[in-house]
C-alpha cells in the first residue's frame, strides 16, 4: 500500500489576493482591502506592501486614509469564490482527491499526493511546479508536504515558500510553532500559557495520561497533532467545472479600454483553465452590472472552440465597441462555455478557404463598419414576394457541394434600387411611353408586360403590384433596361431595378 | 566621336556587373486564370480572368457588368470557394445571384448604407470622405481592406457600378496599389464593377461592357439581352505578352437569358 503523502496550499490574505489577481496595475501598490457595512467598515485583509506602509487588520477608513498611498478596496465575495474556484483548478491538476481547510482570511486545501511521484517527481519538484501553476494564476501561496494531513497543514499556514517535511520528522517540523496554530479556546490557551506550554513541542513532551485527566479527552488529539501522528479521514469537494470570472470595480469605470484590461486578465485565465482540462473555450457570456441597477449582456461564440487569447481579446473588444455599455460599469463577469478543442483535417487539394478565427474578427469588424445586420449571407425567402430575402450569419461549410445549385447558363442580372425611387409615368394606350425619375427623362422604346402578381392578403404586409419590363433611352441618348412596377393599392410608379 | 548609342552600350556594359536588375528585362509572369464562364469572355481573356490580380468591368447602367461578375462568381462558389459582394450601393439581388448559379452559402454579402445612424464614426478623418455622398464608398473601400486582408477568399465583387464616375474618380491611387499588393498576396480575384476605369495600372485586365444599340424586339416577353465586352488593357495576357499596339481592342458578344427561362431554351 502507497504510504500517505499530501500537500497543502495556503494562499494567505485570501480577499487581497483575490483583488489583485486580476487588477495587475495594482500589484506593485500598497492595497488594504475593507469589510464590513459602510460606514463601519474596517480592514479585513491587506498586502505585503500596505503591512509595510503601517496599515494593520481592524483599521477602520478613516484610519488607512491616513496613510499616503494606500489604495483601498472593497471585499468581493463573488471574487473571492472565482478565485477559490482558480486555487482548486490549479490543485486538481496534480490530484483529483483535494480537501479544503480554508480559515477565516485564507484559503487552503490539502491535495492528497500519494502515488503521483512516477508523474510528477518527488515532493519537492511537484511542490515547485504546484507553486508555478499558482503563481501563474495570479495567486500567491505557500506549500508544505507532509506524510501527515494536519503536519502539512500546519506547516503551510506558518511557513513561506515550500516545506517538506521528511516522513517521522512532522514533530521536530512542528515543534517551534506557537499553540496558536491550534486554535484553542481562550480557557485551554490560558491554561496552557500558565503552564508555561507556548509552542507544539513543549506540548507534544507532555504525558498524555495526565493531559487528559486535567483538560479533557480532546487534549490527548491536540498532543497528536503536535507529534504529527494524528490520523485524518481525507474528505475530497467535488466542485463541478465551471469557468467563470468575476471583478467589481472600487469606482465604476467609462472607459472601454480599462475595461478591457480587466477583460483581458480574465479571458487569460478562463483560456488557461479550459486548457488544462484539454478543453477549448466555445462561447463567452459577458455580463456587467452597470451604474443606475441597468445589466449589460452579450455572448461571444467563435467559429470553433478554441483558447487563443488574443483572437478571444479582438472578438470581446469589436464586441463591446459595436455596442457600449450605456453607463460605467460597476463589475464585470465573464463566463464561457467549455467546448472540445477544434481538429479540422485539411485536404491536399481543398480549396482555399477563410481561416475560421480570422473571418470571425473580420466579420464583427466589417459589422461594426456597414453595421450589425447588413453583413452574412442572402438566403431566399419561400415566398412569391419580389426581392425577399433575409441575412443570415456566414459561415465557411464543408457541405455546399452537397446542396442545389442553379443552372450555369447567364442569366440577365438586376440591380436593385432600394428603396425604390418613386416616377412620374406617362402612359399610352394603357402602356409605359415615359417616365421621369428626378431629373432625368426616359422615352420608353419598348415595354413588356404587366405582370401582375399580389398576396400576403391575409397579413399586415399585404402585396399587389404590375410588373413592367421596359427598354428606355434618356434624353442624353443613354438607353436602359429597368424593371418598373406599378403599386396597385396606392397606385404608384417605382423604379425597382435596373437590368445589368 | 562614338555615336550615342555606342555611349549607351558601353556605359551598360561598364555597369552590368554592378546592376544587373536595373538594365535586363523584367520577366512577364503568367498569371493564373478563373474562368468567367461564359465562353465568349473566356475565349477573349484567352483562359478568364487573372487570380490575385484585379479586373475592372466598366461600363454604362445595362451593359451586363453584374451579369458578368455573377457568372464569373457562379462559377468560382461552384468550386466550394468562397467569395464576397461589397454592394456599395445595396444594389445586390439575390434572386439574380441564384438564378446565375451563385451558391449564396458561399457569398459573403457586405451591404453599405449611406446613413451614419447606429454607426461608429469612421476611420477616414478626411472632411470631403465624411460626407454623406462619400460614406458608402468609404465603408465598401473599407470592407474591402478588411476581406482582402483577412484572405482565403477566391473572388471579392467591389461593386462601384451605381457610383458616379465623378465620385470614383477620386479614390486614391494608393488605395488600388494596396488592393493589388493584397490580391496578389492572397491570391484572390478582385472585381471592380464601375462605370468608368478607376484601378489604372493596378487593374491587370479592363473589360469594357456595351449594350448594342438595336436590342433584340420581343413579341410579349423581354427574354434575354445580347451584350458586348471588350478588352481595355490587359497586363500579363497568358500567350500575346502586349497588345499595345493593337489599334482597336478586340471584343466579343455574349447573351444572357431571363431568370425565368429553362435551361433548355438557351
Amino acid at each position: 500500500m502507497t504510504a500517505p503523502l499530501y500537500a497543502c496550499i495556503y494562499a494567505e490574505e485570501f480577499p487581497a489576493q483575490a483583488l489583485l489577481r486580476l487588477r495587475t496595475d495594482l500589484a506593485v501598490q500598497p492595497v488594504a482591502v475593507l469589510g464590513g457595512r459602510p460606514p463601519l467598515e474596517t480592514v479585513c485583509s491587506l498586502n505585503r506592501l500596505a503591512r509595510m506602509k503601517g496599515a494593520t487588520h481592524g483599521m477602520t477608513r478613516l484610519e488607512c486614509e491616513t496613510i499616503p498611498d494606500l489604495h483601498l478596496l472593497t471585499r468581493s465575495l463573488e471574487t473571492e469564490a472565482a478565485a477559490r474556484a482558480v486555487m482548486l483548478e490549479c490543485a486538481a491538476q496534480f490530484s483529483p482527491r483535494v480537501e479544503s481547510v480554508s480559515e477565516e482570511n485564507a484559503c487552503a486545501c490539502v491535495l492528497d499526493i500519494a502515488g503521483t511521484e512516477r508523474l510528477f517527481g518527488p515532493p519537492r519538484t511537484l511542490a515547485e511546479r504546484l507553486r508555478e501553476a499558482l503563481t501563474a494564476a495570479g495567486l500567491r501561496a505557500s506549500i508544505a508536504v507532509s506524510a501527515n494531513f494536519d503536519a502539512a497543514r500546519l506547516k503551510a499556514a506558518s511557513a513561506r515558500g515550500i516545506t517538506v517535511i521528511p516522513p517521522s520528522h512532522e514533530a521536530i517540523a512542528l515543534s517551534g510553532l506557537s499553540l496558536s496554530v491550534l486554535g484553542l479556546s481562550e480557557d485551554y490557551a490560558e491554561t496552557l500559557a500558565t503552564w508555561g506550554i507556548r509552542t507544539l513541542g513543549e506540548l507534544a513532551a507532555l504525558p498524555a495520561s495526565d493531559m487528559v485527566a486535567r483538560l479533557g479527552p480532546q487534549a490527548a488529539d491536540w498532543r497528536k497533532i503536535a507529534q504529527g501522528v494524528l490520523p485524518h479521514t481525507f474528505q475530497p469537494i467535488e466542485d463541478p467545472f465551471s469557468l467563470e470570472e468575476f471583478c467589481a470595480f472600487e469606482t465604476p469605470v467609462e472607459q472601454i479600454d480599462s475595461l478591457l484590461f480587466v477583460g483581458a486578465r480574465m479571458i487569460d485565465c478562463l483560456a488557461a483553465r479550459a486548457g488544462a482540462h484539454a478543453l477549448s473555450l466555445a462561447s463567452l457570456d459577458l455580463h456587467m452590472q452597470l451604474d443606475g441597477g441597468r445589466t449589460y449582456r452579450r455572448a461571444i461564440r467563435p467559429a470553433l472552440p478554441t483558447v487563443d487569447r488574443k483572437f478571444l481579446l479582438k472578438l470581446l473588444q469589436l464586441e463591446v465597441a459595436a455596442h457600449p455599455p450605456e453607463a460605467a460599469v460597476l463589475s464585470l463577469a465573464l463566463s464561457a462555455q467549455a467546448g472540445q478543442s477544434s481538429k479540422v483535417q485539411l485536404g491536399l487539394f481543398a480549396p482555399q478557404t477563410p481561416e475560421p478565427s480570422r473571418l470571425d474578427v473580420t466579420i464583427a469588424r466589417l459589422k461594426a463598419i456597414a453595421g450589425e445586420d447588413r453583413v452574412g449571407s442572402p438566403v431566399l425567402e419561400d415566398t412569391h414576394r419580389p426581392g425577399s430575402f433575409r441575412m443570415e450569419s456566414f459561415a465557411v461549410t464543408q457541405s455546399a457541394s452537397a446542396q442545389a445549385i442553379g443552372s450555369c447558363t447567364p442569366r440577365m442580372a438586376l440591380r436593385r434600387v432600394r428603396p425604390p425611387a418613386q416616377i412620374r409615368m406617362q402612359l399610352a394606350e394603357s402602356k409605359p411611353s415615359a417616365f421621369r425619375d428626378r431629373e432625368q427623362s426616359y422615352r420608353v422604346a419598348e415595354a413588356y408586360g404587366p405582370w401582375r402578381s399580389s398576396g400576403c392578403w391575409w397579413s399586415t404586409e399585404p402585396w399587389d403590384s404590375e410588373e413592367w419590363d421596359v427598354l428606355a433611352e434618356s434624353n442624353s441618348g443613354s438607353s436602359i433596361a429597368c424593371l418598373l412596377v406599378r403599386d396597385c393599392a396606392q397606385n404608384q410608379w417605382q423604379l425597382e431595378a435596373y437590368y445589368d | 566621336m562614338p555615336s550615342a548609342s555606342a555611349l549607351r552600350l558601353q556605359i551598360e556594359h561598364a555597369l552590368e556587373h554592378r546592376f544587373p536588375a536595373a538594365l535586363t528585362p523584367v520577366q512577364r509572369t503568367i498569371r493564373e486564370t478563373a474562368a468567367t464562364g461564359i465562353a465568349a469572355v473566356d475565349d477573349l481573356l484567352q483562359g478568364g480572368l487573372p487570380v490575385g490580380a484585379i479586373s475592372e468591368i466598366t461600363g454604362p447602367v445595362s451593359s451586363g457588368r453584374t451579369s458578368l461578375a455573377l457568372a464569373f462568381l457562379a462559377a468560382r462558389t461552384q468550386e466550394e470557394r468562397v467569395c464576397a459582394w461589397v454592394d456599395a450601393h445595396d444594389a445586390f439581388d439575390s434572386e439574380s445571384a441564384a438564378a446565375n448559379g451563385v451558391a449564396l452559402r458561399q457569398l459573403l454579402w457586405v451591404r453599405c448604407r449611406r446613413s451614419q445612424a447606429g454607426l461608429p464614426k469612421p476611420a477616414s478623418t478626411a472632411r470631403t470622405w465624411a460626407r454623406p455622398d462619400f460614406l458608402h464608398l468609404d465603408q465598401a473601400l473599407r470592407a474591402t481592406d478588411l476581406l482582402l486582408q483577412a484572405g482565403g477568399f477566391a473572388a471579392i465583387v467591389l461593386d462601384l457600378a451605381s457610383t458616379p464616375a465623378e465620385y470614383s474618380a477620386r479614390i486614391p491611387m494608393a488605395t488600388w496599389f494596396r488592393f493589388r499588393q493584397a490580391a496578389d498576396r492572397t491570391r484572390c480575384s478582385l472585381l471592380v464593377l464601375g462605370q468608368e476605369p478607376m484601378a489604372q495600372s493596378s487593374a491587370a485586365v479592363v473589360l469594357t461592357c456595351t449594350r448594342p444599340e438595336s436590342p433584340p424586339a420581343f413579341q410579349t416577353v423581354f427574354a434575354g439581352c445580347t451584350y458586348e465586352v471588350r478588352t481595355g488593357r490587359v497586363a500579363a495576357h497568358p500567350s500575346t505578352p502586349f497588345l499595345a499596339t493593337q489599334r482597336k481592342p478586340p471584343a466579343s458578344t455574349w447573351s444572357a437569358n431571363a431568370a425565368w427561362q429553362r435551361e433548355t431554351s438557351a
